[in-house]
Protein backbone atom coordinates (compact mmCIF):
# COMPACT_ATOMS: atom_id res chain seq x y z
CA UNK A 1 0.00 0.00 0.00
CA UNK A 2 2.86 2.71 0.76
CA UNK A 3 4.41 2.06 -2.71
CA UNK A 4 1.14 2.63 -4.69
CA UNK A 5 0.73 6.10 -3.04
CA UNK A 6 3.19 7.90 -5.24
CA UNK A 7 0.81 6.47 -8.57
CA UNK A 8 -2.43 6.61 -7.49
CA UNK A 9 -2.51 8.67 -4.30
CA UNK A 10 -4.86 6.73 -1.66
CA UNK A 11 -6.24 10.23 0.32
CA UNK A 12 -8.35 9.72 3.74
CA UNK A 13 -10.51 11.76 2.03
CA UNK A 14 -11.21 9.49 -0.90
CA UNK A 15 -11.93 6.40 2.20
CA UNK A 16 -14.26 8.86 3.84
CA UNK A 17 -11.44 9.16 6.81
CA UNK A 18 -10.99 12.84 8.43
CA UNK A 19 -7.72 13.00 10.08
CA UNK A 20 -7.47 14.79 13.61
CA UNK A 21 -5.54 17.82 13.35
CA UNK A 22 -4.42 17.66 16.58
CA UNK A 23 -3.73 14.02 17.01
CA UNK A 24 -3.31 12.22 13.31
CA UNK A 25 -5.89 9.46 14.69
CA UNK A 26 -7.91 8.97 11.32
CA UNK A 27 -11.58 8.48 12.03
CA UNK A 28 -14.93 8.77 9.82
CA UNK A 29 -15.34 11.95 8.91
CA UNK A 30 -19.26 11.97 10.21
CA UNK A 31 -18.05 11.96 13.71
CA UNK A 32 -18.09 15.22 15.71
CA UNK A 33 -15.09 14.77 17.74
CA UNK A 34 -11.87 12.49 17.87
CA UNK A 35 -12.60 9.20 19.49
CA UNK A 36 -8.78 9.06 20.31
CA UNK A 37 -7.89 12.54 21.95
CA UNK A 38 -11.71 14.44 21.84
CA UNK A 39 -10.78 17.08 19.83
CA UNK A 40 -13.07 18.79 17.36
CA UNK A 41 -13.06 16.86 14.51
CA UNK A 42 -13.05 17.97 10.54
CA UNK A 43 -12.43 16.62 7.25
CA UNK A 44 -10.98 20.28 6.36
CA UNK A 45 -10.02 23.26 8.65
CA UNK A 46 -13.43 24.90 8.65
CA UNK A 47 -14.23 27.99 6.51
CA UNK A 48 -10.14 28.03 6.12
CA UNK A 49 -9.83 30.65 3.01
CA UNK A 50 -12.45 32.73 4.53
CA UNK A 51 -10.09 32.93 8.19
CA UNK A 52 -7.16 32.94 6.71
CA UNK A 53 -7.91 36.17 4.40
CA UNK A 54 -9.74 37.86 7.40
CA UNK A 55 -6.87 37.53 9.31
CA UNK A 56 -4.03 38.41 6.49
CA UNK A 57 -6.28 41.54 6.78
CA UNK A 58 -6.12 41.84 9.87
CA UNK A 59 -2.33 41.58 9.97
CA UNK A 60 -1.65 44.41 6.57
CA UNK A 61 -4.14 46.93 9.22
CA UNK A 62 -1.97 46.57 12.25
CA UNK A 63 1.33 46.90 10.27
CA UNK A 64 0.57 50.45 9.70
CA UNK A 65 0.89 51.64 13.15
CA UNK A 66 3.72 48.81 13.64
CA UNK A 67 5.90 51.12 10.73
CA UNK A 68 4.33 54.72 12.26
CA UNK A 69 4.59 54.49 15.36
CA UNK A 70 7.80 54.86 17.29
CA UNK A 71 9.04 51.18 18.56
CA UNK A 72 11.00 52.72 21.65
CA UNK A 73 12.04 55.56 22.82
CA UNK A 74 15.68 56.23 24.02
CA UNK A 75 15.80 59.02 27.03
CA UNK A 76 19.79 60.71 26.77
CA UNK A 77 20.14 62.91 29.03
CA UNK A 78 16.66 63.45 29.70
CA UNK A 79 16.09 63.93 25.66
CA UNK A 80 13.48 61.56 24.10
CA UNK A 81 13.94 60.45 20.89
CA UNK A 82 12.28 57.92 19.32
CA UNK A 83 12.91 55.35 16.60
CA UNK A 84 10.48 53.67 14.02
CA UNK A 85 11.34 50.05 13.04
CA UNK A 86 12.98 51.74 9.59
CA UNK A 87 14.31 54.46 11.80
CA UNK A 88 16.46 52.27 13.31
CA UNK A 89 17.93 50.61 10.26
CA UNK A 90 18.91 53.84 8.82
CA UNK A 91 19.92 55.16 11.79
CA UNK A 92 22.74 51.84 11.91
CA UNK A 93 23.86 52.64 8.09
CA UNK A 94 24.39 56.19 9.16
CA UNK A 95 26.56 54.72 11.91
CA UNK A 96 28.05 52.67 9.35
CA UNK A 97 26.62 49.72 10.39
CA UNK A 98 25.71 48.24 7.18
CA UNK A 99 25.97 44.51 7.90
CA UNK A 100 23.73 45.03 11.00
CA UNK A 101 21.24 46.88 9.31
CA UNK A 102 20.86 44.49 6.96
CA UNK A 103 20.14 41.99 8.73
CA UNK A 104 17.70 44.22 11.00
CA UNK A 105 16.19 45.46 7.65
CA UNK A 106 15.77 41.55 6.09
CA UNK A 107 14.51 40.25 9.92
CA UNK A 108 11.87 43.12 10.91
CA UNK A 109 10.36 44.32 7.25
CA UNK A 110 11.34 41.93 4.03
CA UNK A 111 10.22 38.85 6.74
CA UNK A 112 7.06 40.16 7.55
CA UNK A 113 5.92 41.84 4.31
CA UNK A 114 6.90 38.70 2.05
CA UNK A 115 5.39 36.08 4.46
CA UNK A 116 1.91 38.08 4.19
CA UNK A 117 2.33 38.67 0.56
CA UNK A 118 2.78 34.07 0.29
CA UNK A 119 0.35 33.92 2.39
CA UNK A 120 -1.88 35.69 -0.30
CA UNK A 121 -0.98 34.37 -2.72
CA UNK A 122 -1.52 30.33 -1.62
CA UNK A 123 -5.23 31.51 -0.87
CA UNK A 124 -5.64 32.87 -4.33
CA UNK A 125 -3.51 29.89 -5.85
CA UNK A 126 -6.29 27.40 -3.99
CA UNK A 127 -8.50 28.03 -6.46
CA UNK A 128 -6.88 29.66 -9.42
CA UNK A 129 -3.19 27.94 -9.18
CA UNK A 130 -1.51 25.61 -11.75
CA UNK A 131 -1.69 22.29 -10.81
CA UNK A 132 1.67 21.23 -11.43
CA UNK A 133 3.34 23.67 -9.04
CA UNK A 134 1.32 22.11 -6.00
CA UNK A 135 3.96 20.35 -4.19
CA UNK A 136 6.17 23.80 -4.26
CA UNK A 137 3.47 25.59 -2.83
CA UNK A 138 2.71 23.32 0.16
CA UNK A 139 7.01 23.81 0.67
CA UNK A 140 5.91 27.69 0.45
CA UNK A 141 3.18 27.15 3.22
CA UNK A 142 5.77 25.01 5.19
CA UNK A 143 8.21 28.02 5.17
CA UNK A 144 5.54 30.59 6.05
CA UNK A 145 4.47 28.28 8.77
CA UNK A 146 8.06 27.71 10.24
CA UNK A 147 8.95 31.75 10.02
CA UNK A 148 6.01 33.04 11.71
CA UNK A 149 6.93 33.18 15.06
CA UNK A 150 10.25 34.47 14.40
CA UNK A 151 9.26 37.95 13.35
CA UNK A 152 9.16 38.50 17.34
CA UNK A 153 12.58 39.01 17.64
CA UNK A 154 11.98 42.88 17.29
CA UNK A 155 9.71 42.31 20.13
CA UNK A 156 11.75 40.68 22.42
CA UNK A 157 14.67 42.47 21.67
CA UNK A 158 12.74 46.44 22.47
CA UNK A 159 11.45 44.34 25.90
CA UNK A 160 15.58 43.42 26.32
CA UNK A 161 16.82 46.85 25.56
CA UNK A 162 14.08 48.55 28.38
CA UNK A 163 15.18 46.24 30.64
CA UNK A 164 18.51 46.26 30.12
CA UNK A 165 19.14 49.89 29.58
CA UNK A 166 18.10 51.80 32.53
CA UNK A 167 20.75 54.38 33.81
CA UNK A 168 18.59 56.70 36.21
CA UNK A 169 19.25 60.20 34.25
CA UNK A 170 21.82 59.26 31.54
CA UNK A 171 20.47 56.72 29.44
CA UNK A 172 16.52 55.00 29.64
CA UNK A 173 15.06 53.29 26.78
CA UNK A 174 10.94 53.20 27.51
CA UNK A 175 9.07 50.92 24.61
CA UNK A 176 6.81 52.38 22.30
CA UNK A 177 3.48 51.72 21.18
CA UNK A 178 4.46 50.02 17.91
CA UNK A 179 6.09 47.37 19.77
CA UNK A 180 2.46 46.13 21.00
CA UNK A 181 1.09 46.78 17.34
CA UNK A 182 4.13 44.56 16.11
CA UNK A 183 3.72 41.97 18.41
CA UNK A 184 -0.55 41.58 17.15
CA UNK A 185 0.94 41.75 13.32
CA UNK A 186 3.02 38.40 14.49
CA UNK A 187 0.08 36.75 16.29
CA UNK A 188 -2.43 37.44 13.91
CA UNK A 189 -0.40 36.15 10.74
CA UNK A 190 0.63 33.29 12.89
CA UNK A 191 -3.25 32.65 13.88
CA UNK A 192 -3.55 32.74 9.88
CA UNK A 193 -0.82 30.38 9.19
CA UNK A 194 -2.59 28.26 11.34
CA UNK A 195 -6.14 28.13 9.57
CA UNK A 196 -4.60 28.01 6.59
CA UNK A 197 -5.56 24.31 4.82
CA UNK A 198 -2.74 23.11 2.23
CA UNK A 199 -5.07 19.65 1.48
CA UNK A 200 -7.21 22.15 -0.18
CA UNK A 201 -4.86 23.09 -2.74
CA UNK A 202 -4.11 19.24 -3.42
CA UNK A 203 -8.07 18.32 -3.31
CA UNK A 204 -8.26 21.24 -6.29
CA UNK A 205 -5.65 19.45 -8.49
CA UNK A 206 -7.49 15.88 -7.79
CA UNK A 207 -10.73 17.70 -9.08
CA UNK A 208 -8.57 18.97 -12.06
CA UNK A 209 -7.31 15.44 -13.01
CA UNK A 210 -10.65 13.93 -12.84
CA UNK B 1 -9.66 -1.81 6.38
CA UNK B 2 -7.61 -2.10 9.25
CA UNK B 3 -6.73 1.54 10.23
CA UNK B 4 -4.52 0.26 12.50
CA UNK B 5 -0.73 2.40 12.36
CA UNK B 6 -2.23 4.20 9.64
CA UNK B 7 -2.33 8.55 9.21
CA UNK B 8 -3.30 10.80 6.69
CA UNK B 9 -0.10 13.62 5.70
CA UNK B 10 -1.04 16.84 7.56
CA UNK B 11 -0.43 18.34 4.24
CA UNK B 12 -1.46 16.51 1.22
CA UNK B 13 -4.26 13.54 2.78
CA UNK B 14 -2.38 10.73 1.58
CA UNK B 15 -2.48 7.55 3.25
CA UNK B 16 0.32 5.99 5.27
CA UNK B 17 1.59 3.03 7.16
CA UNK B 18 3.85 4.53 9.72
CA UNK B 19 3.90 0.66 12.15
CA UNK B 20 6.88 -0.41 10.12
CA UNK B 21 9.40 2.35 11.02
CA UNK B 22 12.64 0.83 12.82
CA UNK B 23 14.36 2.39 15.57
CA UNK B 24 15.49 5.91 14.82
CA UNK B 25 13.98 6.13 11.44
CA UNK B 26 11.75 8.55 10.26
CA UNK B 27 8.76 8.69 7.52
CA UNK B 28 8.25 11.57 4.97
CA UNK B 29 5.29 12.10 3.09
CA UNK B 30 6.19 10.99 -0.83
CA UNK B 31 4.08 12.68 -2.62
CA UNK B 32 4.64 16.58 -1.28
CA UNK B 33 7.76 15.57 1.29
CA UNK B 34 6.29 16.49 4.60
CA UNK B 35 7.73 14.86 8.09
CA UNK B 36 5.14 12.46 8.99
CA UNK B 37 6.97 9.96 11.99
CA UNK B 38 9.73 9.35 13.77
CA UNK B 39 10.02 6.03 16.03
CA UNK B 40 12.40 6.19 18.97
CA UNK B 41 12.51 3.03 21.45
CA UNK B 42 13.86 4.99 24.37
CA UNK B 43 11.64 8.32 23.42
CA UNK B 44 9.91 8.34 26.75
CA UNK B 45 13.76 8.27 28.86
CA UNK B 46 15.27 11.13 26.72
CA UNK B 47 11.95 13.42 27.34
CA UNK B 48 11.94 13.37 30.91
CA UNK B 49 15.62 13.82 30.77
CA UNK B 50 15.34 16.93 28.36
CA UNK B 51 12.35 18.48 30.34
CA UNK B 52 13.43 17.73 33.70
CA UNK B 53 17.42 19.39 33.28
CA UNK B 54 15.08 22.46 31.33
CA UNK B 55 13.07 22.79 34.20
CA UNK B 56 16.38 23.18 36.39
CA UNK B 57 17.39 25.58 33.98
CA UNK B 58 14.85 27.56 33.86
CA UNK B 59 14.13 27.61 37.44
CA UNK B 60 18.19 29.09 37.17
CA UNK B 61 17.39 31.39 34.69
CA UNK B 62 14.81 33.10 36.50
CA UNK B 63 16.62 34.24 39.65
CA UNK B 64 19.97 35.20 39.07
CA UNK B 65 21.44 38.03 37.24
CA UNK B 66 21.03 37.83 33.06
CA UNK B 67 22.96 40.46 31.84
CA UNK B 68 24.36 44.10 33.17
CA UNK B 69 25.33 47.36 31.20
CA UNK B 70 27.94 49.60 32.28
CA UNK B 71 28.62 52.96 30.79
CA UNK B 72 30.12 56.26 32.25
CA UNK B 73 30.90 54.64 35.81
CA UNK B 74 27.22 53.83 35.87
CA UNK B 75 26.05 50.25 36.52
CA UNK B 76 22.32 48.60 35.07
CA UNK B 77 21.37 44.42 35.93
CA UNK B 78 19.03 43.13 34.70
CA UNK B 79 17.15 39.70 35.68
CA UNK B 80 14.85 37.62 33.26
CA UNK B 81 11.59 38.60 34.92
CA UNK B 82 12.45 42.13 34.32
CA UNK B 83 11.82 41.53 30.69
CA UNK B 84 8.17 41.76 31.05
CA UNK B 85 7.88 43.56 34.23
CA UNK B 86 9.80 46.75 32.72
CA UNK B 87 7.25 46.52 30.36
CA UNK B 88 4.63 46.78 32.89
CA UNK B 89 5.91 49.51 34.59
CA UNK B 90 6.32 51.73 31.12
CA UNK B 91 2.32 51.07 31.03
CA UNK B 92 1.86 47.95 28.53
CA UNK B 93 0.72 45.65 30.47
CA UNK B 94 -0.68 43.73 27.56
CA UNK B 95 2.49 43.50 25.93
CA UNK B 96 4.19 42.49 29.30
CA UNK B 97 1.83 39.37 29.68
CA UNK B 98 2.88 38.48 26.33
CA UNK B 99 6.62 38.13 26.43
CA UNK B 100 6.10 36.61 30.31
CA UNK B 101 3.76 34.11 28.41
CA UNK B 102 5.92 33.32 25.12
CA UNK B 103 9.05 32.90 27.09
CA UNK B 104 8.50 31.87 30.82
CA UNK B 105 5.37 30.48 31.43
CA UNK B 106 4.17 28.73 28.17
CA UNK B 107 7.20 27.13 27.93
CA UNK B 108 7.26 25.91 32.10
CA UNK B 109 3.54 24.73 31.64
CA UNK B 110 4.42 22.71 28.09
CA UNK B 111 7.45 21.01 30.13
CA UNK B 112 5.67 20.27 33.35
CA UNK B 113 3.26 18.83 31.10
CA UNK B 114 5.27 16.88 29.13
CA UNK B 115 7.08 15.38 32.05
CA UNK B 116 3.72 14.32 33.48
CA UNK B 117 2.56 12.58 30.42
CA UNK B 118 6.33 10.90 29.74
CA UNK B 119 5.98 9.49 33.36
CA UNK B 120 2.55 7.88 33.28
CA UNK B 121 3.71 6.61 29.71
CA UNK B 122 6.93 4.70 31.78
CA UNK B 123 4.99 3.33 34.28
CA UNK B 124 1.99 2.73 31.83
CA UNK B 125 -0.61 4.13 34.02
CA UNK B 126 -3.71 4.91 32.54
CA UNK B 127 -4.90 8.31 34.01
CA UNK B 128 -8.14 9.97 32.76
CA UNK B 129 -6.18 13.42 32.28
CA UNK B 130 -4.11 11.93 30.29
CA UNK B 131 -5.93 13.00 27.00
CA UNK B 132 -6.69 17.07 28.31
CA UNK B 133 -3.34 16.93 29.20
CA UNK B 134 -1.48 15.73 25.62
CA UNK B 135 -4.34 17.87 23.83
CA UNK B 136 -2.68 20.96 25.72
CA UNK B 137 1.17 20.11 25.10
CA UNK B 138 0.24 20.07 21.20
CA UNK B 139 -2.08 23.05 21.35
CA UNK B 140 0.67 25.07 23.59
CA UNK B 141 3.77 23.84 22.01
CA UNK B 142 3.18 26.40 18.77
CA UNK B 143 3.19 29.06 21.27
CA UNK B 144 6.22 28.90 23.17
CA UNK B 145 9.19 30.90 21.56
CA UNK B 146 12.11 30.23 23.63
CA UNK B 147 14.13 29.58 20.64
CA UNK B 148 13.21 33.00 19.15
CA UNK B 149 14.02 35.23 22.53
CA UNK B 150 17.70 33.64 22.65
CA UNK B 151 18.13 34.57 19.07
CA UNK B 152 16.60 38.11 20.33
CA UNK B 153 19.36 38.49 22.99
CA UNK B 154 22.12 38.14 20.64
CA UNK B 155 20.71 40.73 18.55
CA UNK B 156 20.65 42.62 21.00
CA UNK B 157 24.38 42.04 21.89
CA UNK B 158 24.73 42.76 18.71
CA UNK B 159 22.97 46.17 18.43
CA UNK B 160 24.32 47.64 21.53
CA UNK B 161 27.91 45.96 22.30
CA UNK B 162 29.51 48.72 21.15
CA UNK B 163 27.45 51.27 22.63
CA UNK B 164 28.70 50.07 26.42
CA UNK B 165 30.21 46.86 27.93
CA UNK B 166 27.47 44.21 28.80
CA UNK B 167 28.54 41.26 31.31
CA UNK B 168 26.20 38.11 30.57
CA UNK B 169 25.24 36.52 34.01
CA UNK B 170 25.15 32.67 34.97
CA UNK B 171 21.22 33.38 33.79
CA UNK B 172 22.27 33.99 30.27
CA UNK B 173 23.78 30.62 30.21
CA UNK B 174 21.35 28.62 32.17
CA UNK B 175 18.44 30.33 29.62
CA UNK B 176 21.08 29.40 26.67
CA UNK B 177 21.45 25.52 27.92
CA UNK B 178 17.54 25.73 28.63
CA UNK B 179 16.71 26.34 24.90
CA UNK B 180 18.21 23.61 24.03
CA UNK B 181 17.04 21.34 26.06
CA UNK B 182 13.48 22.71 25.76
CA UNK B 183 14.10 22.30 21.95
CA UNK B 184 15.48 18.64 22.14
CA UNK B 185 12.29 17.85 24.56
CA UNK B 186 9.99 18.86 21.66
CA UNK B 187 11.94 17.48 19.10
CA UNK B 188 11.31 14.04 20.96
CA UNK B 189 7.70 14.03 21.50
CA UNK B 190 6.79 12.56 18.38
CA UNK B 191 2.80 13.04 17.96
CA UNK B 192 1.61 9.91 15.98
CA UNK B 193 4.01 7.93 18.05
CA UNK B 194 2.63 9.48 21.62
CA UNK B 195 -0.73 9.69 20.85
CA UNK B 196 -0.42 6.10 19.60
CA UNK B 197 0.84 4.94 23.16
CA UNK B 198 -1.81 6.99 24.98
CA UNK B 199 -4.22 5.02 23.08
CA UNK B 200 -2.65 1.53 23.54
CA UNK B 201 -2.70 2.43 27.60
CA UNK B 202 -6.46 3.06 27.88
CA UNK B 203 -7.58 0.06 25.32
Amino acid sequence: MRNVAVDAPLTAASQGLASCHLCLKLAAANQQRCPRCGAALHLRKSNSLERTLALLLTACVLYIPANVLPIMVTDQFGQPTPSTIIGGVVLLIDMGSVAIAAVIFFASVMIPVSKLAMMFYLCWSVRKGPAETVRQRTVLYRITEFIGKWSMIDVFVVAILVALINLSNLLVIRPGAAAMAFAGVVIVSMLAAESFDPRLMWDQREKSDE
Amino acid sequence: MNLEGFLACPSCDVLFDISTLEDGESAHCSRCGHFLSTYRADATQRVIAYTSSALMLLALACSYPFMSFKASGLESVMTLPQTALNLWHYGMPGLAFLVAAFIIFIPALVLVLMLALNVALLFERDCDWLRPVGRLIYWLQNWSMVEVFFIGVLVSLVKIGHMATVIMGLSFWAYALFSLFFVLSLAGLDRAQYWQRIEALQS
